[in-house]
Formats: structure tokens, C-alpha cells, sequence
């Protein structure tokens, strides 16, 4: 094929009209409604979805919070039955990680990456929407398991034969969002595979595997698209560090997921076709589950966090207009959180018996990491030094952050010494310790991400006064639900029991700390409904209302789906604050733009492919209760995906023309041209 | 105006501080499971080094906090601030503070390094010089007939304990003393040790993973299956303590819990020798009698030993005693008058205080615990609640064995009654 002809689809597109691709088949450019958001490659848009995908989980988790504190609210309480209560918080954990943060991560990288770098998308956009969609369904699969739950305690399925058979009716997953083999694996002799639960844990096992993948597929996008698209002058250490942040995020991901991705595989095996990996009675070593979880484990939060990081490290120059305090050390220190990640993550397993030489350079390991993070804190606390801070939601929020994320990382300090550990460890300490970490400090970072690039996404600005409003319920009601856990876990409350006996100390600052979260859940409310209803209804805005200092307040707001008109070429950091107030001025690249901008094609395939994911999803558990054919689903469902990524492969390059806006003021409106 | 809000958060700040402190009582701090206090060298050094924690990460805080608040308070924007130049520098950060604050973070980690480097070793096996005064020979007195499997390369070793965990109880063995479950002389749920003595503490699963807590004489170490882990521990104050399973493993996680009963030295011999005694016989005739029938009957025998009656059962707890014992189901059930049992705590300001039995309760507890296998004494026929959901008495299925309630098993009030008159005996 010449290269003439490979672009012929481009050239010859003339009118407003759905493309054919190179096999024939409807290629929806420009398509408009449920067609246009389902086929799109575009990065803003896959970006929306993910963050309104990610807002859902978000609310579906914190649901499932509050149940779990309702039932904590009371000494013997019954609210839930305790299979019930096991079932909420291996599932809160498993969605406010999975479905909750990291696609909320993902979508800020997905709008941002490409317009920090100066960038019209990500590398690779059908990927990118191959990424979004095999998350939808991978989070749909590990809901579903509540759906199945729900059926069993409606009754359902009892007149089944199947459902006769079962010895394990728990449907939806109660392992805890960590697993722990053997009570998610097998036991018996070789070959036995009897279980100690039911299929809850193999819709965990799909779930977490489809999600995987997705979060997979992204990375590698994200790491093509900051290292080959940054516009010219866009030097790494010029990247926003928003940007390096993601970088480092993506590396993390595509080290680490590989670890659970193999854990998965074999504890698949074990329940699936009686393999002994974990299995203790045919020799197995529940604790090399223990290894390869949380060496993935650990660098996850890392994952979670660092983004956060790269929001605060944003909003914190804008707001003390100046910049920010140690770049490189902040960008260096990311990458040292990034690489010493993956080596403490024993220090979730100070209580297994490794043995003292191994607890001690855990524990050293652990400490070492205090000083990257630390360093991050001073920088922080450098950048508003001598600054001129005008608060605003996204400042308040990320100052918020600073504080809550700095009580996280001191009761970590603490759990950092193995002996003290064995006290805390699997005790309230901890919860308290990482919801300081993960709720008051990556959730509060990705607010302020949100109130701060919300007015970019979407043109108009979000109401304030409610926003300080529910920030101040969300930092009230989170420090009063999750304050008092420091005292309960020294008080000896253990985590994943759903209910305690009076006598033990534990019922006065566990009823606070339910208060505490129905207040955080009003907040999250008012926060989060302010941004639903800022994007329909709020105030419109200037393209530029924060002063802000990177190449994506240069752009119109809402941004236009192709981003730069013409490439930008950038002199120093902050390109954008330097070109308003300084020097060195943003340049254009001249690229002999009269033809237009290159728009890539919209597609169905990613959707397709990953809708195999779906079938084998809900095949691989259906296989394990025992409902008959099942099986035929499970490879349907591969049908799907090979389907999808052959017709993926020949549908083409695609493509079409948008006209060039006028090289100066504002783009003119796009129209597709001629040639 | 945004001074104003400032010093009312720090106003309120220093109220919910002060709160905070309130909320310290001694009463507080010294709940039954409270790590805050210790009563054996293991969890001492575990609580100095937290404290060596807390005290670094508040002098941080006042630092750091104080900084950030400072910055916050002066750097605030001004009115006529619009009208300054914009900060334009291309300067970014200050490579001396940079160096000083890293270097002065490594300092201040390795002031909790170090007694964190100390107590790993010290907590993770017996210190040689606990043994002198901690090896059997040097307390455990020679009283004839319980010394039959002492033999003599045990008497310079301390005490060892095998802790067995199972969903959702814990198995206690005292190899040196011949009480294991195989010489049908284990003990269910209550530990008892020696005050003022080093015991080695062996750790094993029979099923999933475990993890065994006693707040205040020790840490926890997990309990994982094909593994062979260990701790030691010690109690300085005789007295009940309470502990917890800490690892979640199961439906019934919540309910598996244990105590730890802490004796004279002299008193633990006189135990042991109480321990490895038969029961005695039923009288003829009595309701006990007829509740022995019982226990054989519908298969209690099948998984339960009872020395001197029945000797099959070796999956279940072991019975010879259970009457005499402050617990009942993997300890969630009190045998004890609850209400007495918080006034003397209250009185005394002391958790390790215990009431003894109350055979009333303990009868309760019997029948209820029992009978949750779904009886026939409820007016409306409906399954009573269960009291472990998942428990192997009741739910046993997994092995393709049944268990009470899958298999129906179907108990009167009046079997209950006779049952549990029987399990009385059983001191």
C-alpha cells in the first residue's frame, strides 16, 4: 500500500457524513448524542467519562461506607448480617480504589496530559477508549456480583438445581479488598480444590483482572504520549509536574499490575482447576499470595496518590502566584516515592513471621521513604513562602490536603517501626491511618483538581460559597469519623469485625465516628452535586479565571476538540504565566497549516472488543456456580474480544480535515473542508 | 474577613485539642484490650517504641503545622496586592534548605531507628536472659503424676505453648506438659500461663490464616498455615486479659476472640493437674445423666472429647472442663454476670479483674449456643439466629459432612435443658 493511498480515507473525505472505513464498515466521525460519547477517541471526552464513571463508584462506596458505619454505630448491632457486613467492605475498598480514585486519576490524565504537553491527543485514541470502556466493564462485572448477591436473598435462584449444589452462597466477594489466600483460594489434598468461599471471589478475581487491563492499556498510552508529543521546546524538565506526576504514575502501573495480574492467574488456578499455588495441604505458600499482592499493593497507593501530588503541586503556584518552590527535587523526590514503592511492601507483613532481619530492613525502607514525601511537603510549604495566596475552592481544598496528608504520613512514620506495627496493624490505627492518606489526602487532591480544571472542562465556573460549604463538611465529618480510629485501634478494635461487644471501651468514639461519616457523606454530596450541576447550569467563564501558568489556560474553554490550532512551541516552565507576564513568549510552530487539522476517525471496535470482557466476566463466575453452558459465555466472550481488535486492525487509520481557525485571536468555529 | 475565619478554625482547632485530651482518662486508656497498657516486657518495649514515634511526629507537627499555618496567616493576599508586580523568576527553590531539610528528615528517623532496630530482635524469641529464671525447672514444681511427659531435656526450655487457630476458635497445647489434643488434654480459648514467665508461643493454622492479639501482653503474630511461626510473651500481673483474632478470616471474624487467664506459678501447676483429671461420673438418674445419653446420641461426640466419657471427638473443643471456663463459643459468650463484671472493672479501675462463673449464664449460654442450630422449642418453627454464622457445629458442609443444621438436627428445650445440665458437670 503507498503512502498515498494509506491516506486516501483523509483526502477524500468532502461532507459531514459518516465515514466508511477500508472494510466498508461505519466509521461515526463527528456523529452527534449517545453515538458520539460512545464512539469517541476523543481525550476530553474519554476523560468526562471517566470522571463521571468514577463519581458514580464513588457514591456507590460511599453508600456502602455508610452501611458499614451504621452497623459500627452500636455495640451487638444487627443492622447487617455479618456476611453482609464483609461483603460492604471488601467491596467499598475494592470500588474506592479500582473504581473510584484511579479512574478519577485517569480521567485528569486523559483531559490533561495532552494539553500540558501541547499535544491534539493522546498516542494512541482508540486505545485510549479500548482503556475506558474495558474499565466500565470490568467495574459493571465486579458490581454485578451484588446483583447476584441480592437475587440469592430475594430467593431467586433457589428452585435451580445449581443453586441446590452450592456450599458457598455468598455471592458477592467477602475477602477483603486484599484476598488473602487461603480463605480466597482452596484447601484439601491435591486436586481436592474445596473452597472457603463461594463465587463472590471469582466476580473479585474477573474483575480486578478486566480492570487491570485497562489501567494497563492507559499507561503505556499515557508513557508514549508524554515522552513523543510534547510540543517542541516542551523539555522533560519542563513538563508540568501534573504531568511528571503521571508519568511516574504509569510506570508504577505497568510495573507493578504484572505482580497482581500473575497473583490473579494463579488463584484462578487454584479455584478453577484445583492447581496448588496457595493451597497449604497440597503444599502450597499462602503467603507468596501475601508477596505478589503487595507488591503491587504498595506501589497502588503510590498510584493513588502521586497524582494527587501532581494536583497540588498545580493548584499551590497558581493561587500563591508564584512558582513552585524546588521543581526538580519535587519531580525527583515523585520518581524516588515511585522506585522506593516497590520496596517496602513487606511492611504490610510485619505480623507473618518473616523473621527479624528481613522486619528491620522493611522497617528501614519504610522510614527512607518519609524523606521523598517530606521533601514534597517542604517544597509545598516553599512555594506559598513569600507568595501572595488568594484562596479560592481548589486552594482551599488543596491546603486541605497538605494537612490531612501530613497526619496520613505521620501515623505511617509510626507504622513504620515493625514493633510498634505489631500493635497497630490490622487494628482501627490503620483504617484511620490510610483514610488519612486516601481520603483526606488523595480525595481532597483530586477535589481541588476538579473545582481547579473544572472552569477549563466545561466553561463555566463552579458556585463557591457551596463549594467552601461542603469542603468544610467533608473536612469536619471526615476528621471527626476517622480522628477517633487512631484511639479505637490503640484501644485494641480490630478492622473487619462487624460488630463488637459493649464492655470493651469502643462505644462512644465508634457512634462519633458514625456521625463523623454521615456528615463526610453530606459533604461529598454538596461537593460533588456543585460540580454535576456547575457543568450543566453553572456561570460561564473566561478561558483563563485562575491566572493560570500552564499551556492549557492558553486554550478556549470548553477546549476545542482538536486543542492547538497550531502546535505550540515553549521556552521555560510555566510556559503559559511567563508568556502573559514575563519574556519568553509561547511560540506557534509553523506547520504549513492550510490543509487543516488531522482528526482521527471516531470508532465502534474499542467498545466491541471490550465487551468480551463482559461475557467472560460474567461466564467465569457463572462456571463456578455451576450453572450449566456457562462455559459457552466464557468463550463468546474471547469471540468478542478477537472480534473487535481484527476489525480494530482493519477499519483503517481513518481521519478527516478540520479547517485551520484564524492564526490569531479567537479560533474561528470548525467546519470540515474540501479538497 | 479570611483572618476571621482563620482564627476561628484555630480556636476551634485548640478546642477539639483540648477535647481531645479530656477524652484521656485513665479509664480510657486502659480498656481490656488497650495497647496503651502493657503488662508484660513484649508489649512494654512495643509501647516505648510507639511512644518514641509519637513523640517525634508531634515535635514534626508543631514544626511543619506551625510553618504551614505561618505561611498561610502572613502570605495571604492583601488588598492592593493587584497593584505589586506579578512574581516572575525562573529560580526554582533553594538548594541549601533543600540538603538541610533531607538531611534533617534522616536525623530525625533515626532517633526511632534505632529503638525500633533493638525491640525486633528483642520481641522476636525468648531473651537468653529471661531463661535462667523462666526455664521449667527453675518454677514448675515436682508434683507427683503430672510430670510423666516433662522429660529432662525440657527442663532447661521455658513453657512453650502450640496455638492452633481454626475458623473460629483457638486451640491451646502444652507439649511439655503432655496436654495436646492428640493426649486429649487440649485447652479451648482460655490460655493460661505462668505470671512473671517467659513462654515460647508456637503458632500454627489448621485452616485459613489467624492472627493472635493479646493487646496488653503482646503484639500480634499471624497464624499461617503451612508455616511455623513463633512469638513469646509474658504477663507481669496475674488477672483476665482479652484477646482477639486479628487476621480476617471468615464469615465469623468478629467472633473470635480468647482469653488469656495469667496464674501464680503455683497455681499454674495446680491447673495443669486439674486439667489432665477426667471428669467425674454423672450421677445415676439425674438429668445430667440423660443429657450424657444425649451427647452421644446426636453426634456431639463425633467432633467434642470429654475425658473419662467420651474419647472420639478430636475437630471440636475439648470439654472436660468447659464449666469451668468465664467463655463459651470462641469466647463471644460471657459465662460471667456481665453487670457484676463492669462494676468490679469500674470499681477497681482494673480490666484484669474478673468475676467468677455464673452458672445461671453459663447454662444460658449453653442451650442458646447450642440450640442456635435451628430447635424446635420456637413457638412460630423458625431457625433461631445463629450465634456464629458459619460455624463448623452448625455448617459443616464443605467437607461433604453435615453439620447440625444442615442435617436438620432437631433438639427439644428439654434435650437442651438435659444437654447443657450435663455440660454443667463438666468443671
Amino acid at each position: 500500500m503507498s503512502h498515498d493511498s494509506h491516506h486516501a480515507p483523509v483526502a477524500c473525505k468532502t461532507e459531514l457524513a459518516p465515514e466508511r472505513s477500508d472494510l466498508g464498515l461505519y466509521r461515526p466521525d463527528r456523529a452527534t448524542g449517545w453515538t458520539d460519547w460512545l464512539t469517541t477517541v476523543d481525550h476530553k471526552k474519554i476523560g468526562i467519562l471517566y470522571g463521571a464513571f468514577a463519581m458514580l463508584y464513588f457514591l456507590i462506596g460511599g453508600v456502602e461506607a455508610l452501611a458499614i458505619r451504621t452497623q459500627l454505630a452500636r455495640p451487638d448491632n444487627d443492622f447487617v448480617t455479618a456476611r453482609m457486613y464483609n461483603q460492604l467492605f471488601t467491596m467499598h475498598g475494592t470500588t474506592m480504589i479500582f473504581l473510584g480514585v484511579m479512574p478519577l486519576s485517569a480521567a485528569f490524565f486523559n483531559f490533561l496530559v495532552p494539553l500540558q504537553v501541547g499535544a491534539r491527543d493522546v498516542a494512541f485514541p482508540r486505545l485510549n477508549a479500548f482503556s475506558l470502556w474495558t474499565f466500565v466493564f470490568g467495574a459493571f462485572v465486579l458490581n454485578a456480583s451484588w446483583l447476584f448477591e441480592f437475587g440469592h436473598l430475594a430467593g431467586w435462584f433457589d428452585s435451580f438445581a445449581w443453586h441446590k449444589a452450592l456450599v458457598y452462597t455468598d455471592f458477592a466477594p467477602a475477602n477483603g479488598w486484599f484476598s488473602y489466600a487461603p480463605l480466597s483460594g482452596t484447601f484439601g489434598a491435591n486436586g481436592q480444590a474445596l473452597r472457603f468461599t463461594g463465587v463472590g471471589t471469582d466476580f473479585w478475581i474477573i474483575g480486578i483482572q478486566v480492570l487491570g487491563i485497562a489501567s494497563l492499556a492507559a499507561s503505556f498510552n499515557f508513557i508514549c504520549t508524554i515522552i513523543n508529543m510534547r510540543a517542541k521546546g516542551m523539555t522533560m524538565m519542563r513538563l508540568p509536574v501534573f504531568t511528571w506526576m503521571a508519568l511516574v504514575t504509569s510506570v508504577l502501573i505497568i510495573l507493578a499490575f504484572p505482580a497482581i495480574t500473575v497473583a490473579l492467574i494463579e488463584l484462578m488456578f487454584d479455584r478453577a482447576f484445583g492447581a496448588n499455588f496457595f493451597n497449604p495441604s497440597a503444599g502450597g505458600q499462602p503467603v507468596l499470595w501475601q508477596h505478589l499482592f503487595w507488591i503491587f499493593g504498595h506501589p497502588e497507593v503510590y498510584i493513588l496518590v502521586l497524582p494527587a501530588m501532581g494536583i497540588v503541586s498545580e493548584v499551590l503556584p497558581t493561587f500563591s502566584g508564584k512558582s513552585l518552590f524546588g521543581y526538580p527535587i519535587i519531580v525527583f523526590s515523585g520518581a524516588v516515592i515511585g522506585f522506593l514503592g516497590f520496596a517496602v511492601w513487606s511492611h504490610h507483613m510485619f505480623t507473618t513471621g518473616l523473621g527479624p532481619v528481613p522486619t528491620a530492613a522493611f522497617s528501614l525502607l519504610t522510614m527512607a521513604i518519609a524523606v521523598p514525601t517530606g521533601v514534597k511537603i517542604f517544597n509545598w510549604l516553599g512555594t506559598i513562602w513569600g507568595g501572595r495566596i488568594r484562596f479560592t475552592p481548589p486552594m482551599v481544598l488543596a491546603l486541605g490536603f497538605i494537612w490531612m496528608f501530613m497526619c496520613g504520613g505521620f501515623s505511617g512514620v509510626m507504622h513504620s517501626s515493625a514493633p510498634a506495627d505489631s500493635q497497630q496493624q490490622d487494628s482501627y490505627f490503620v483504617i484511620a491511618h490510610f483514610h488519612y492518606v486516601l481520603l483526606g489526602g488523595v480525595l481532597l487532591g483530586l477535589m481541588a483538581g476538579l473545582y481547579f480544571w473544572f472552569p477549563k472542562i466545561f466553561g463555566r465556573m463552579p458556585n463557591a460559597p457551596v463549594a467552601y460549604l461542603g469542603s468544610a463538611l467533608v473536612i469536619l465529618g471526615f476528621n471527626l469519623a476517622f480522628g477517633p480510629m487512631h484511639y479505637l485501634g490503640l484501644a485494641g478494635q480490630p478492622r473487619r469485625t462487624h460488630t463488637y461487644h459493649a464492655g470493651n471501651g469502643w462505644e462512644t468514639w465508634n457512634y462519633v465516628a458514625t456521625i463523623g461519616a454521615y456528615i463526610l457523606g453530606i459533604g461529598v454530596v454538596i461537593v460533588f452535586g456543585n460540580l454535576v450541576w456547575t457543568a450543566f447550569r453553572g456561570k460561564k467563564c473566561g478561558s483563563d479565571p485562575w491566572d493560570g501558568r500552564t499551556l492549557e489556560w492558553s486554550l478556549p474553554s470548553p477546549v476545542p476538540e482538536y486543542n492547538f490550532a497550531q502546535a505550540p512551541v515553549v521556552a521555560t516552565r510555566d510556559a503559559f504565566f511567563e508568556h502573559k507576564h514575563g519574556a519568553k513568549k509561547i511560540g506557534l510552530e509553523n506547520d504549513g497549516g492550510e490543509a487543516g487539522v488531522h482528526m482521527p476517525s471516531q470508532s465502534w471496535m474499542p467498545m466491541v472488543a471490550s465487551a468480551g470482557f463482559l461475557f467472560i466476566g460474567f461466564g467465569m463466575p457463572m462456571m463456578a456456580m455451576g450453572i450449566p453452558h456457562a462455559g459457552w459465555l466464557v468463550i463468546s466472550g474471547l469471540g468478542v474480544l478477537f472480534l473487535g481488535i481484527w476489525l480494530w486492525a482493519l477499519e483503517g487509520p481513518g481521519g478527516y480535515m478540520l479547517k485551520t481557525p484564524a492564526p490569531s485571536g479567537a479560533p474561528a468555529p470548525a467546519e470540515t473542508v474540501a479538497h | 474577613m479570611f483572618s476571621r475565619i482563620l482564627s476561628r478554625v484555630g480556636l476551634l482547632a485548640a478546642l477539639s485539642l483540648a477535647f481531645i485530651m479530656a477524652g484521656c482518662s485513665k479509664e480510657e486508656m486502659t480498656v481490656r484490650q488497650s495497647t496503651l497498657d502493657p503488662k508484660g516486657p513484649v508489649a512494654q518495649v512495643q509501647f516505648d517504641v510507639f511512644m518514641d514515634t509519637v513523640w517525634l511526629v508531634v515535635v514534626l507537627f508543631a514544626l511543619v503545622g506551625g510553618m504551614l499555618v505561618y505561611a498561610v496567616i502572613k502570605f495571604r493576599s492583601r488588598p492592593g496586592d493587584e497593584d505589586k508586580p506579578v512574581i516572575v523568576e525562573d529560580g526554582h527553590g533553594n538548594p541549601l534548605i533543600e540538603i538541610g531539610l533531607i538531611t534533617a528528615s534522616i536525623g530525625a528517623l533515626v532517633i526511632i531507628a534505632i529503638p525500633t532496630l533493638s525491640a525486633i530482635w528483642y520481641t522476636d524469641d525468648v531473651p537468653a536472659a529471661a531463661v535462667p529464671t523462666s526455664k521449667l525447672s527453675a518454677w514448675y514444681p515436682r508434683v507427683e503424676g503430672t510430670r510423666e511427659n516433662y522429660a529432662q531435656t525440657v527442663e532447661e526450655q521455658v513453657l512453650e505453648v502450640d496455638v492452633i487457630g481454626k475458623q473460629w476458635w483457638f486451640r491451646f497445647e502444652y507439649p511439655q506438659l503432655g496436654m495436646t489434643n492428640d493426649a486429649k488434654h487440649s485447652v479451648p480459648n482460655e490460655l493460661v500461663i505462668p505470671k512473671g514467665k517467659a513462654v515460647r508461643i508456637n503458632l500454627r493454622s489448621e485452616d485459613v490464616i489467624h492472627s493472635f492479639w493479646v493487646p496488653k501482653i503482646a503484639g500480634k503474630v499471624d497464624l499461617m498455615p503451612g508455616r511455623k511461626n513463633h512469638m513469646w510473651i509474658q504477663a507481669d500481673q496475674t488477672g483476665h486479659y482479652y484477646g482477639q483474632c486479628a487476621e480476617f478470616c471468615g464469615d465469623s471474624h468478629a467472633y473470635m476472640l480468647f482469653r488469656v487467664e495469667v496464674l501464680e506459678p503455683a497455681d499454674f501447676a495446680k491447673w495443669v493437674q486439674k486439667q489432665k483429671a477426667d471428669a467425674a461420673p454423672v450421677a445415676a438418674g439425674s438429668a445430667a445423666e440423660k443429657g450424657k445419653a444425649l451427647f452421644a446420641a446426636k453426634s456431639c461426640v463425633m467432633c467434642h472429647n470429654v475425658g473419662g466419657h467420651f474419647g472420639a471427638g478430636a475437630f471440636g473443643p475439648d470439654l472436660t472442663h468447659v464449666a469451668s471456663r468465664k467463655s463459651l463459643a470462641g469466647a463471644w459468650l460471657d459465662n460471667r454476670d456481665v453487670a457484676k463484671q463492669r462494676a468490679l472493672e469500674q470499681s477497681t479501675g482494673n480490666t484484669e479483674n474478673s468475676v467468677p462463673v455464673d452458672e445461671a449464664k453459663l447454662k444460658a449460654n449453653l442451650i442458646k449456643w447450642i440450640g442456635s442450630s435451628g430447635v424446635a422449642h420456637g413457638a412460630d418453627g423458625k431457625l433461631s439466629k445463629d450465634v456464629k454464622p458459619g460455624n463448623r457445629m452448625h455448617y459443616y458442609k464443605m467437607f461433604n459432612v453435615a453439620g447440625l443444621r444442615e442435617t436438620n438436627q432437631q433438639f427439644t428445650a428439654e434435650e437442651l435443658d438435659h444437654l447443657a445440665e450435663y455440660l454443667l458437670t463438666l468443671k
